[in-house]
């Protein structure tokens, strides 16, 4: 992969994703509608427990939950559907005869798509912040939680491919793409901190990559200054890179063998 | 002095599925040289798919080897796909929101082509394929016959030396579907492409090709020149005319009649005995006619022949 090609499919999955202004418009309404929910559920979470739940105070609490939501809504979850269709319905097998990586196109297209909604949804929690919660707690946590947005939607997408490559080897994998939804919605810290959960749990989501799918840029918008975090974001998407190559591999492999 | 660039010898592929096996290409061997126009046709399940991704690289033969322009395509198939162009009928190159030149930015940026010539590349396929008028629409927008128009172009981008297309008809109307027969033979004729046609439409065979393979169960089957086969096996026209009123069943050499009822007749003409015109001239005569329709046999009729002679 040329860092040009990586570059001009992002610049056409954004420009495909933007073409249509109605869904730029539903997006938004979405992620108001949502944000604003997630965020007056745990303010009254956080008000009922004394102004603070698990260190986090009813400020930070809403700037958690405008993040997590933006790390969701930004993407498309049913990503790992919509690969596992294109595997079972041939058309990966034709995008095999492009002299690229398939994976690599398909995963920087669908960074480039969730790119222009990031920026979306992070405009709208600009002034969405500041009406429902007050100031972010951290100036420098905010700017901290823009790359690790962006890394976090990488993250995500390079783990629904290596999960969708399961198409390859068995025709329907929708119970596969339920369970990675559920288990990125709680692991990951998209519906919740992750220190609300029980003490086993939330080290075992501390050692799991979905914390870097929401949690990571979540926690540094609360305005908890923990760079490291980001590192930690870099050095997962290396290890899924990793996996989701060679699981995509060894799928194109066994299509080539056996067939599509 | 001709080049080979496709061979294939003894090629077979086997598809395990659960308690059974299925043979999708027995033992097919043949050569095909630069520049050639060649037909390989054969009805739905022939092998014919099959043969054309193991030939692109996308699928390992169980058996046998084959080479394209050197490569062993299931091996090479990175550098061969920078050689080859391929056109999927049931399959599109193009994201349906862009434009078709949009796209082509994408497929230059696949493909390493130098922006300045990818955009010279697309003024020239504009010109060549007369669709430069479509590029700048959505590819949603346009009709089939449209599209595959800049399917065609997508595919040609890259200055590919062979071009395989798997059904690229299907679907088109009957206009559109010979405006696309003559853009291939042109771009074969002027640009010196080989032509690697899958089809089950007999007419493909007739106005492209100038060889064809017909496979059957796998298996080749006939492998013969144009001109020959259309002296033996598709000299044979249907012809189905409706009156306004009823007329009696025609006795003329060469004609079979294969259905009258009172106002319409359907016929078979062989065009080695007497031309369609003829037969339209003594059936028609000064009667009212209503419709007229003039038709290759279908594909299986031509594959029974094949086996009787």
């Amino acid at each position: 992969m040329t860092l040009r090609l990586i570059l001009t499919s992002m610049a056409t999955a954004a420009r495909r994703n933007t073409s249509d202004r109605s869904s730029v418009l539903v997006n938004i309404v979405f992620f108001v509608v949502v944000a604003s929910v997630m965020s007056a559920l745990w303010r009254a979470a956080a008000e009922a427990n004394g102004g603070e739940i698990v260190g986090y105070s009813v400020v930070a609490v809403t700037w958690y939950a405008l993040a997590a939501e933006a790390a969701t809504v930004s993407l498309n979850m049913r990503m790992i559907e919509l690969v596992c269709d294109d595997i079972a319905s041939g058309a990966v097998a034709t995008e095999l005869l492009r002299p690229a990586s398939v994976l690599g196109v398909r995963i920087s297209m669908a960074i480039g798509a969730a790119l222009p909604r990031l920026a979306v949804c992070c405009a709208a929690a600009a002034v969405l912040g500041p009406i429902v919660g007050g100031a972010p707690p951290r100036a420098l946590g905010v700017v901290l939680a823009i790359p690790a947005l962006v890394l976090a939607i990488a993250c995500n997408l390079v783990a629904q491919h290596a999960v969708a490559a399961a198409a390859f080897w068995a025709r329907d994998v929708r119970a596969v793409w339920f369970l990675y939804q559920k288990i990125v919605f709680v692991l990951g810290g998209m519906v919740l901190p992750l220190q609300v959960l029980p003490d086993g749990l939330e080290r075992t989501a501390m050692l799991l990559p979905f914390m870097t799918m929401a949690y990571v840029p979540s926690r540094l918008a609360a305005g908890f200054i923990e760079p490291e975090l980001l590192l930690l974001q870099v050095a997962w998407l290396g290890v899924l890179l990793v996996t989701a190559h060679l699981v995509f591999t060894a799928g194109e492999r066994r299509l080539q063998v056996v067939g599509g | 002095m001709t080049t080979t660039v496709i061979a294939t010898r003894s090629l077979s592929k086997t598809f395990s599925m659960r308690a059974r096996t299925i043979e999708a290409v027995r033992d097919i061997s043949f050569e095909v040289a630069r520049g050639e126009r060649l037909a390989y046709i054969g009805p739905n399940g022939a092998g014919k798919s099959t043969s054309i991704k193991i030939l692109t690289g996308i699928l390992h033969p169980t058996a046998g080897e084959a080479t394209v322009l050197g490569y062993v395509p299931w091996r090479d198939r990175r550098k061969l796909t920078m050689r080859i162009g391929t056109l999927f009928g049931q399959r599109s190159q193009l994201w349906f929101e862009l434009t078709p030149r949009q796209s082509f930015r994408m497929l230059a940026a696949v493909y390493r082509m130098d922006a300045r010539v990818a955009e010279r590349r697309v003024a020239e396929l504009g010109e060549l394929l007369d669709a430069t008028d479509l590029f700048d629409a959505p590819a949603r927008t346009h009709s089939l016959g449209q599209r595959m128009r800049c399917e065609l172009a997508a595919c040609l981008l890259h200055g590919p030396e062979i071009v395989f297309l798997d059904e690229p008809t299907i679907g088109l109307d009957l206009l559109a579907k010979q405006r696309f027969r003559e853009l291939l033979v042109t771009l074969n004729e002027e640009a010196g492409i080989t032509i690697f046609l899958t089809s089950h439409d007999v007419a493909d065979i007739e106005h492209v090709a100038r060889r064809a393979i017909v496979i059957n169960h796998g298996s080749v089957i006939h492998d013969a020149d144009v001109a020959a086969m259309r002296r033996t096996l598709l000299s044979r026209k249907l012809v189905e005319v409706t009156f306004a009123d009823e007329v009696p069943a025609p006795m003329l050499s060469g004609v079979e009649v294969l259905a009258h009822t009172g106002t319409t007749l359907e016929l078979a003409v062989d065009t080695d005995v007497r031309s369609v015109r003829d037969v339209l001239d003594e059936v028609l005569g000064d009667r009212r006619v209503v419709d007229i329709t003039v038709l290759d046999p279908p594909l299986e009729d031509v594959i029974a022949e094949i086996y009787q002679s």
